[in-house]
């Protein structure tokens, strides 16, 4: 039997990897992207995890809503992006640095 | 310890297998005429060989993102289609406001243009 | 099998949110079909929502109910939070539109947007689960986010949004995180079974750690809304970048929305761990008072220099939630509305120095403003020696109180720390007050704004002196609301 630590372990991995990416990877708005759906990954693991070790399902429906809101998320990242394509003809945060900071 | 992951190794064997099996089938007993038509492009408006690290249109964006916020609404309905009966009046009601909500949702990127190509 | 019994009574008290979103939905659909004539339709329409909206939350003031099975709350703080939001909101949808004309932003989606984000902070105000705090910020943060880029054609207004975008996303991991933590030691998703547990007297030191484990993240998210260091990397670029509109109805409305999360998440939720979660305030809140007050002496911007004043305003908040007492929160939430009227004025200024075409967001913008237009100079000047915490201004008694609590709470060292940093940053406020009263203009300033922005401003910056005069009446109010 898999034990909750092991999920918790697997989630708070998951977890620094996303994180860590977000602060390597600076180039790339996309992999920005997928580095934060990996942090809402794992949270999404402990969730369930905890969830079904408690037998609680609250915590079952909380995930269902990180999910759309993930989506709606994304959906605006996306946009964002596309704007800043058409304004830049670039997506790469390296030359977005008009704002210093 | 390890034999809950028996299900696993027999899935893994049986999709390989079904994989395989079926592709195997089709190439040794189906016709194979090519010809310029069917080699064409389908459907999703790409040439069908090509190298998979191309760029792709900027509108394909836009459809992209329309279709992952109204598919991941859609999955509320799920859960619900499942206790529906238990719920009655209630759940129907709330239910009926949470698709109208989408509606307007809809309509406004619809009359917006967003769904046309051009 | 929960037996959850829905009871159509509770719907009443949930009033303003529905109403809100029912006419949000209508005006989306007016806004598309309605023609070009009637371009202010929308804006007078979005104006009565956000004023009735207001008066259904004034009625229900002094009830107070948890309905939708423990997920909701209406309470006296609730309530006077949304009329606050409610009244500040109309302000600054007074304001925005006269940028929004000069600079030919004016669309319907602006409105829409606002009173969106609007309604993510009702239910954030009013939220009682992790869960509706979660789905109330990520309401708010998403308007706010597509708010910024509706400036589309210009690449700072991206830029800000992308930024704002990405470390909001960020933030919100983190929050979720902490929570998710906090949700597998009590079980509960549900901020009263979470204060029961964590005020219980039989916790083992295990369960602590991990209630301090989630805590860390909870206040880091927090911060992060907040804007306070070391988690304002996006402050200053997104004030700067955004349109001077979007810049001044962030800076102000969500503010009584993140102080409602804490409340709700730290004092609510997790009061029984408050010394420690005052201990990681102390950090957030010294580095921000100092932060904030150094970096904003190098700065040419005006939007980034108040930027970095909101950063130090925030310290001054942050002490308030220092202290443990009910004074001493009381005392927070009169420095957040004092700090509320104060940006809206000083943003409203410099809206109104906006002209056709003309952005005005240097400080070099404000040279001989006496000369040309002594009354909104005045205010200005107002705003400036309020923010600076010269008496009798509004900004001088939140001050005051602030540092009153953190001294009766035994943190001398704080207070003298605060105080030293307030000096140094009253040099920038003057710095102002001198371009406006001793440089000559390069050239001619008119000021075009309305009689209705002009009138409303007028009272605004009216305000900070005469709550300056009677401070004791709000504080009072803010000490009730505990």
């Amino acid at each position: 039997m898999i034990a909750l630590s092991d999920y918790l372990i697997l989630s708070a991995i998951v977890f620094c990897i996303g994180l860590a990416g977000i602060f390597i990877n600076r180039t790339n708005i996309i992999m920005l992207l997928m580095c934060v759906e990996l942090i809402l990954a794992a949270v999404n693991t402990n969730f369930i995890a905890f969830s079904y070790y408690s037998s609680d399902v609250a915590g079952q429906i909380f995930v269902f809503f990180i999910l759309t809101v993930a989506a709606a998320e994304v959906a605006i990242g996306l946009a964002i992006l596309t704007l800043m394509y058409r304004n830049r003809g670039s997506i790469d945060v390296d030359v977005t640095n008009s704002l210093k900071g | 310890m390890l034999e809950n992951y028996l299900p696993i190794i027999v899935f893994i064997f049986l999709g390989i297998a079904f994989g395989v099996g079926l592709t195997l089938v089709g190439y040794l007993l189906g016709p194979s005429k090519p010809d310029e038509e069917k080699n064409s492009q389908f459907e999703c408006g790409f040439p069908a060989f090509e190298d998979s690290r191309m760029h792709f249109n900027v509108r394909y964006y836009l459809v992209a993102i329309l279709f992952i916020l109204f598919d991941l609404e859609v999955a509320f309905f799920i859960p619900w289609a499942v206790v529906q009966s238990k719920l009655g009046w209630f759940g129907f009601i709330g239910m009926s406001v949470f698709l109208l909500l989408l509606v307007v949702g809809f309509i406004f990127e619809w009359k917006k243009g967003a769904l046309e190509w051009e | 099998m929960m037996d959850y019994q829905f009871n159509t009574a509770d719907l009443f008290f949930a009033l303003p949110e529905l109403f809100m979103i029912a006419a949000i939905a209508l005006i989306l659909l007016l806004d598309l079909f309605v023609s070009e004539r009637f371009q202010n339709l929308t804006y007078y329409l979005t104006q009565s929502t956000l004023a009735i909206t207001g008066y259904f939350a004034f009625n229900l003031i002094g009830e107070s109910a948890v309905i939708f099975d423990g997920t909701y709350v209406l309470d006296t703080i609730g309530s006077y939070f949304k009329v606050f939001m409610m009244v500040f909101s109309i302000v600054a949808l007074v304001y925005s539109r006269h940028y929004l004309r000069a600079h030919n932003l004016l669309k319907g989606e602006y409105f829409i947007l606002s009173l969106l984000s609007v309604l993510g902070m009702m239910v954030m105000v009013s939220a009682h689960s992790m869960l509706t705090i979660y789905l109330g910020l990520e309401i708010m943060s998403l308007s706010l986010y597509t708010l910024i880029a509706i400036a589309r054609d210009r690449a700072v207004a991206v830029e800000a949004a992308l930024k704002y975008f990405v470390l909001g996303a960020i933030a919100s991991g983190l929050l979720l995180y902490g929570m998710s933590m906090i949700y597998g030691i009590t079980g509960s998703l549900d901020i009263g079974q979470i204060a029961a547990f964590a005020t219980g007297a039989n916790l083992n030191s295990e369960q602590v750690l991990i209630l301090n484990f989630g805590l860390v993240f909870l206040v880091i998210g927090i911060a992060f809304k907040f804007g306070a260091v070391p988690f304002h990397m996006w402050v200053p670029d997104v004030y700067q970048g955004a349109p001077t509109s979007v810049t001044m109805f962030l800076s102000t409305v969500p503010k009584f929305a993140a102080t409602a999360m804490l409340v709700r998440l730290l004092i609510d939720g997790l009061g029984g761990l408050q010394a420690y979660w005052a201990d990681l305030f102390i950090i957030l809140a010294i580095l921000s008072i100092g932060l904030g007050s150094l970096v904003a002496l190098m700065q040419t911007n005006i939007k980034r220099l108040l930027a970095y004043s909101t950063i130090s305003h925030i310290g001054f908040i942050l002490l308030g939630f220092i202290t443990g007492v009910v004074e001493g929160y009381g005392a927070a939430t009169f420095y957040v509305l004092a700090y509320v009227l104060m940006s809206l004025t000083a943003f409203g200024i410099i809206i109104a120095l906006n002209k056709q075409g003309f952005e005005a967001d240097q400080i070099v913008d404000f040279r001989g403003l006496s000369k040309h237009s002594p009354w909104f100079a005045l205010l200005m000047l107002f705003v400036m020696l309020s923010m600076a915490g010269v008496p009798p201004f509004i900004g001088f008694y939140s001050k005051l109180f602030i540092l009153q609590q953190v001294v009766s709470a035994g943190y001398i060292y704080l207070a003298v720390a605060a105080v030293v940093f307030a000096v140094i940053s009253a040099y920038y406020y003057l710095q102002i007050i001198k371009t406006m009263y001793f440089d000559d203009a390069e050239k001619e300033i008119t000021v075009t704004a309305p009689l209705d922005m002009r009138i409303i401003l007028s009272i605004n910056g009216a305000l900070i002196l005469v709550l300056g005069l009677m401070p004791s009446y709000w504080m009072e109010l803010a000490i009730s609301l505990f």
